[in-house]
């Protein structure tokens, strides 16, 4: 296959009809798919894991370029994007570490995320007033087969570095799984857990997306 | 040290100087003086629902462990022990039988008393020591309707006196339904470089800098209802003892600013059955715009969502601490809308909370300035609001947007870090009889 992407800078802004809303069943479904034991699938070839590798690398550009409905314009009607919160428990601890039940940095569908760029484009989110500059890296991609086809499970680690005014700098580190979803010659994030390994946060907030 | 407080604060003049944001000497005696005194938040007692649950949280920088023993009580001591300072509890939070030391492995029990030690023979054999002795310090506990308060000063006034007739207004919080309350799984925990004060008045009384702080992110949510509005006949501030609550009266609001109309369908159904518990009042005090602190660092949104510590780590760091608290017999759909309501407003990716994060981190870093923190912040704003109703208690005032509430959070700090005794601090007398807990 031919990577022909279609660039997502040229695209248009979101329709305005509201995204499909999951349901509560539905929202631990993709939850309960994206904790379930990974990498089981085959791995897919490497002609198809470029072409993954190139998507990743091209949103990771557009969210340092703050090209943040571009971005959007990649998230799937039915979007799981989930950053649960995680806490420090003693290895005899039986109960599952994370559960769609607790906190979340995010837990978003795609109207959530919506709301959060309609923030931005008020020009009256002051934290972001002069901008954050930042960079991310995207490594150690891997993706797999999952039985649906045209949907892939796909691991990679990102860090990220942001800086603002004086020194006021923060780098967050942390794997991602996600489930693409061929589209065209493209593709949509159907699903994103984030797993920071802060049980802290060490930062004043997250005014950016992973 | 002695510290004349009233030479750092004139709240008739209406200004507090910014030297009490920054400097050494007066957080370490803020530690003394008001965490090691006053009653202060720990746990919420769903977070320790079974004998033998446990979770981790501060009081002052003191780390203390809240267990629930096998006699179902509920118990606050430090997590630290007392043969070489140790840490005895190392997650966050648990089940487990006893607290063992790392380090030599003291075992303790989940009423924080020393059980056993290894080469414990050694220590029968030693003349003077006895097990007994040697436990983990512990504080006094008492409980408000689910919540969990401890101190670690015998002196200290009993919690009921402690919060007063706040308890009347907190019933519009944590009384809402049959079933009493829970905090949701899990805790937010996060950093801010700024003074613990700056995140707690803002709290107590500052619903002023929505206007200005929260314009980005009420927007996309709250546009729908005419954009962020305040009602000056319509709402209030109330302090009593030094905690603060300015609240609208019209039941929307913070709730809107989650952005889900199925959470506003939800409360209002519950309007009748919360008016026949509370009164018409009260009722309107669930979810609308309001924000409230109980000295000195517990802070919430009443109604819903956030409740909060802001826990000092030096004069010029707080971590968050962040809960989600709803009433137990909620459905669970809502009680999941409004954990996702919580996390998309107020939590360090909230489209809220990031404004706020920014202010505050400022607020307290310009004071390095020796010029800048020989200043003095204006907390005079005092509109006439006209008359409040009767049957209100506390210090109550019309009109949310003032310093009220904050200059009384000033007062007690000051009387507080002068040194006085609890006899020689007014405490507001109750009036208002208190509810039965629903449980």
């Amino acid at each position: 296959m031919s990577a022909g992407l279609v660039s997502p800078l040229v695209a248009e802004p979101a329709a305005s009809c509201p995204p499909p809303y999951l349901t509560l069943d539905q929202a631990r479904a993709a939850a309960d798919q994206l904790l379930s034991p990974s990498g089981q699938g085959a791995p897919v070839d490497d002609a198809l894991l470029l072409k993954i590798e190139r998507f990743l690398r091209m949103e990771a550009r557009l969210l340092d370029e703050e090209k943040f409905r571009a971005w959007y314009n990649l998230l799937a009607e039915d979007l799981f994007y989930w950053a649960p919160v995680r806490e420090s428990r003693y290895r005899r601890d039986k109960r599952p570490e994370i559960t769609y039940a607790g906190m979340t940095f995010f837990d978003d569908r795609k109207a959530d995320i919506d709301t959060r760029l309609k923030r931005l484009e008020t020009g009256m989110a002051w934290s972001e007033d002069p901008p954050t500059r930042h960079v991310y890296a995207i490594t150690n991609v891997e993706a797999f087969e999952t039985g649906v086809s045209g949907e892939y499970e796909v691991h990679s680690i990102f860090t990220q570095y942001r800086h603002r005014a004086d020194y006021d700098a923060s780098t967050l580190m942390g794997r991602r799984r996600d489930i693409l979803r061929a589209d065209g010659s493209s593709f949509l994030i159907a699903k994103r857990l984030i797993l920071l390994q802060q049980s802290v946060l060490m930062a004043k907030n997250i005014s950016v997306f992973f | 040290m002695t510290l004349d407080a009233s030479s750092y604060i004139d709240l008739d003049k209406g200004w507090v100087d910014r030297r009490i944001f920054w400097e050494r000497e007066i957080y370490d005696r803020e530690l003394e003086q008001i965490f090691a005194r006053c009653w202060l938040f720990v746990a919420h007692e769903s977070q320790v629902e079974k004998p033998g649950d446990f979770a981790i949280t501060s009081m002052g920088e003191d780390g203390v462990i809240v267990a629930r023993g096998q006699d179902k009580k509920v118990r606050v001591f430090l997590n630290a022990c007392p043969h070489r300072g140790n840490k005895v509890c190392f997650a966050d939070s648990g089940t487990t039988r006893a607290f063992v030391c790392n380090y030599h492995g003291w075992a303790f029990g989940l009423d924080g008393a020393l059980r056993g030690m290894p080469e414990q023979k050694l220590y029968e054999a030693t003349p003077g020591f006895d097990m007994k002795d040697w436990g983990l310090k512990q504080a006094r506990v008492e409980t408000y309707k689910g919540l969990v308060f401890a101190t670690f000063d015998d002196a200290a006034p009993t919690l009921g006196d402690y919060l007063g007739d706040f308890r009347w207004y907190l019933d519009a919080v944590l009384d809402v339904e049959e079933g009493g309350t829970e905090f949701l799984p899990g805790a937010t925990r996060w950093v801010m470089n700024c003074n613990w004060k700056v995140a707690a008045d803002n709290f107590a009384g500052d619903i002023y800098h929505a206007l200005w702080t929260h314009l980005g992110g009420a927007k996309p949510t709250l546009d729908a209802y005419g954009g962020v509005k305040i009602d000056h006949e319509n709402s209030y501030q109330v302090s009593v003892n030094g905690h603060g609550w300015e609240f609208g009266n019209n039941m929307i609001g913070n709730a809107a600013t989650m952005g889900d109309r199925e959470l506003l369908r939800y409360m209002k159904s519950r309007a009748e059955t919360i008016a026949a518990r509370l009164g018409d009042f009260r009722k309107n005090m669930w979810g609308s715009v309001s924000s409230a602190t109980i000295f000195p660092n517990f802070s919430f949104l009443p109604g819903y969502f956030t409740f909060r510590t802001f826990q000092p780590k030096g004069p010029r760091q707080i971590e968050i601490m962040a809960w989600t608290l709803v009433p137990k017999n909620m459905p669970e759909d809502i009680k999941d809308r409004f954990r996702r309501g919580a996390m998309r407003t107020f939590s360090p990716a909230g489209i809220l909370e990031t404004d706020d994060g920014e202010n505050w981190e400022n607020c307290t870093a310009t004071n390095a300035g020796v010029v800048t923190r020989k200043q003095k912040l204006y907390y005079g704003l005092n509109p006439k609001g006209g008359d409040v109703e009767d049957g209100l208690p506390g210090d109550i005032t019309r009109g949310q947007v003032s310093d009220v509430n904050q200059r009384a959070f000033y007062r007690r700090w000051a009387e507080l870090m002068d040194g006085r005794t609890w006899a020689e601090i007014p405490m507001a007398p109750s009036q208002m009889p208190v509810l039965e807990a629903a449980e």
